[in-house]
C-alpha cells in the first residue's frame, strides 16, 4: 500500500467534484426544464395529452439508470448522428430522468392548491394560463422545495453509475485511484466524505430557499 | 329590455348528473338594486350566482350583462368577468400574495394597469372595506376571517364592476366576525353597488333588500320587497324562513 501517491492522488479525485456537480447541477437544471410543464400539463390538461405525457414518466422512471445511460450514449445519440460526450449524454440522461422524477413533484404540489383560488382567478377575469402561471405555479414551487432536495440527494447519488460510460466523476476516480495505489478502503472514504458534503451543503442551500420563500402565516414553526 | 337593467336572467336551467340544481329561474336586476337570494341549503342558490359568471356553465337559459348576452358561446367570458364581483364563501385569497397584491393582481394582469394606477386603486378598495393599512403587506394566513372577508370584497370592488355577487360571504366567519363583514356589504349597497346576495343572514336580507328571490328546490317560489314578504308571505316556505328567523333574531 503507498500512502503517499495517495496524497498525491488527492487532488484528482476532489477535480471529480466539479464533474459531479456538473451532473447534477446540469441534471436537476433539465429535469425542472423539463418536470414543471410536464407536471403542470399533466394537472390541467386533456386525458389524451396526460396519456401520452404519463407514458414518457412510466418510461424514465420505470428503466434502470445504467440502461438508460447506455442506451442513449450506444443507441439514441449515435443513431440520431449525435456524438455526444459521456459527460454531456450523461447529464441529457439524468436530466431527462429527473424530468419525470420532478413532473411528479410538481403534479402532486399543483393539486394541493385548492381549486377555490383558480376560480377566484377566473372571476377576476384571468385566462387558464394567466391563473396557473400567477397563482398556482408560484405556490406549487414553494411547496415543491422540500422534495426537490431529496431529488438533488437522489440524483448526486445516483450520478455515481455514469462511471460506467466513462464519466470522471468522484467516486469513478477514487476506483482509478483504489486500483492505482492498492489501496481498497480508503479512496472510497474520501469520495464518500466530499459526497456527504456535497449532499449536506445542496440540502443546506434547498433549506435557506425554503425558508425564505415560506409565506408567511401560513406554516408555523420555521 | 329596460334601459335600467343590469342582468336580465331568463329560464336557467342546470343540472349535475340526475339532481336538478335549477329549474327555469328568470330575474332582473336594475342598475343600484340589491337582491338578496335566500333558501334552504340545497335549493340552488350558490349554482345560480356562479352561474351568472358563468363559473357554472347553465345547461339551458339566457343571461344579459347590459346589452350582452354572456350566455352567448363566441363571448370572451374573461372579459365579462371582470366586470363581475364575486365574494366567496371560502374567501379565496390568493396564499402567496400580500393583501395589497392580492387586490392588485386582476388590475395588473387582467385589465393591463400600471403597477402605480393598480396600487392607487388597490388602496381605494381597502379603505372602503375600511381595511387598516397596517395589514397591508401582510398575508391572508395572518388575518382574521372577517378582514380576509374584506379584502375578498376589496379584490372584486377595485375591478369596478358593474355588479357584485356575495357567495354566504358570512357563512365561513365566527359570529364577531360576521358584523364587519355585513357593514361593508351594506356601506356598498347604500353607496348604489348593484348587489346580488345570497346569504342565511334573514335579518341581513330584511334590512337590506330592495327585493328578496325565496329559492326552494332549484326555482324561485317568491319574491318581493322584504316588507311585502314579511306581512304576507304567500308561500308556506317564506313564512317558515322569515318569520321563524326575524322572531328568533328580535
Amino acid at each position: 500500500m503507498n500512502y503517499i501517491s495517495l496524497i498525491e492522488y488527492l487532488p484528482y479525485i476532489f477535480e471529480g467534484l466539479l464533474w459531479s456537480l456538473a451532473l447534477v447541477l446540469g441534471g436537476l437544471g433539465i429535469g425542472f426544464t423539463i418536470g414543471l410543464p410536464i407536471g403542470t400539463m399533466i394537472t390541467y390538461s386533456d386525458k389524451y395529452t396526460k396519456f401520452i405525457l404519463n407514458v414518457y414518466i412510466w418510461i424514465f422512471r420505470s428503466t434502470p439508470l445504467i440502461v438508460l445511460l447506455f442506451l442513449f450514449y450506444w443507441g439514441v445519440f449515435p443513431n440520431i448522428g449525435l456524438k455526444l460526450s459521456p459527460l454531456i449524454t450523461s447529464i441529457i440522461v439524468l436530466g431527462l430522468r429527473s424530468g419525470a422524477y420532478q413532473s411528479e413533484i410538481f403534479r402532486g404540489a399543483l393539486e394541493s392548491i385548492d381549486e377555490g383560488q383558480i376560480l377566484a382567478a377566473y372571476s377576476l377575469g384571468m385566462s387558464k394560463i394567466q391563473a396557473i402561471i400567477s397563482i398556482t405555479i408560484p405556490q406549487a414551487l414553494r411547496i415543491s422545495i422540500p422534495s426537490l432536495s431529496n431529488e438533488y440527494a437522489i440524483l448526486l447519488k445516483d450520478s455515481a453509475i455514469c462511471f460506467t460510460i466513462g464519466v470522471l466523476e468522484v467516486l469513478t476516480r477514487a476506483r482509478i485511484v483504489s486500483i492505482a495505489t492498492g489501496i481498497a478502503l480508503i479512496p472510497y472514504l474520501i469520495a464518500g466524505i466530499i459526497l456527504m458534503m456535497m449532499t449536506y451543503i445542496g440540502l443546506k442551500f434547498f433549506h435557506t430557499v425554503y425558508k425564505k420563500t415560506v409565506i408567511p402565516g401560513l406554516i408555523e414553526g420555521i | 329590455m329596460i334601459s335600467d337593467t343590469i342582468l336580465n336572467v331568463v329560464d336557467l336551467h342546470k343540472k349535475y348528473g340526475d339532481s336538478i340544481a335549477l329549474d327555469g329561474v328568470s330575474f332582473r336586476v336594475r342598475k343600484g338594486e340589491t337582491k338578496v337570494i335566500i333558501g334552504p341549503n340545497g335549493s340552488g342558490k350558490t349554482t345560480l350566482l356562479k352561474c351568472l359568471n358563468l363559473l357554472v356553465k347553465p345547461d339551458k337559459g339566457r343571461i344579459w350583462l347590459g346589452n350582452i348576452e354572456i350566455t352567448d358561446p363566441r363571448i370572451n367570458i374573461n372579459k365579462i368577468r371582470r366586470k363581475i364581483g364575486f365574494v366567496f364563501q371560502d374567501f379565496n385569497l390568493f396564499h402567496h400574495l400580500t393583501v395589497l397584491n392580492n387586490v392588485m393582481i386582476g388590475l395588473v394582469k387582467v385589465r393591463k394597469l400600471k403597477k402605480h394606477q393598480a396600487y392607487k386603486k388597490a388602496v381605494d378598495a381597502l379603505s372602503t372595506v375600511g381595511l387598516d393599512n397596517t395589514l397591508y403587506y401582510k398575508y391572508p394566513a395572518q388575518l382574521s376571517g372577517g378582514q380576509k372577508q374584506r379584502v375578498a370584497i376589496a379584490r372584486a370592488l377595485a375591478m369596478d364592476p358593474v355588479i357584485m355577487l356575495y357567495d354566504e360571504p358570512t357563512s365561513s366567519l365566527d359570529p364577531q366576525f360576521v358584523n364587519e363583514v355585513l357593514q361593508v356589504i351594506r356601506k356598498l349597497a347604500k353607496n348604489g353597488v348593484t348587489s346580488i346576495i345570497v346569504t342565511h343572514q334573514i335579518d341581513f336580507a330584511l334590512e337590506i333588500a330592495d327585493e328578496i328571490i325565496v329559492m326552494h328546490k332549484g326555482r324561485i317560489i317568491e319574491s318581493g320587497r322584504p316588507t311585502e314578504l314579511l306581512s304576507n308571505p304567500q308561500n308556506i316556505l317564506t313564512k317558515k324562513i322569515l318569520i321563524r328567523n326575524f322572531r328568533t333574531l328580535r
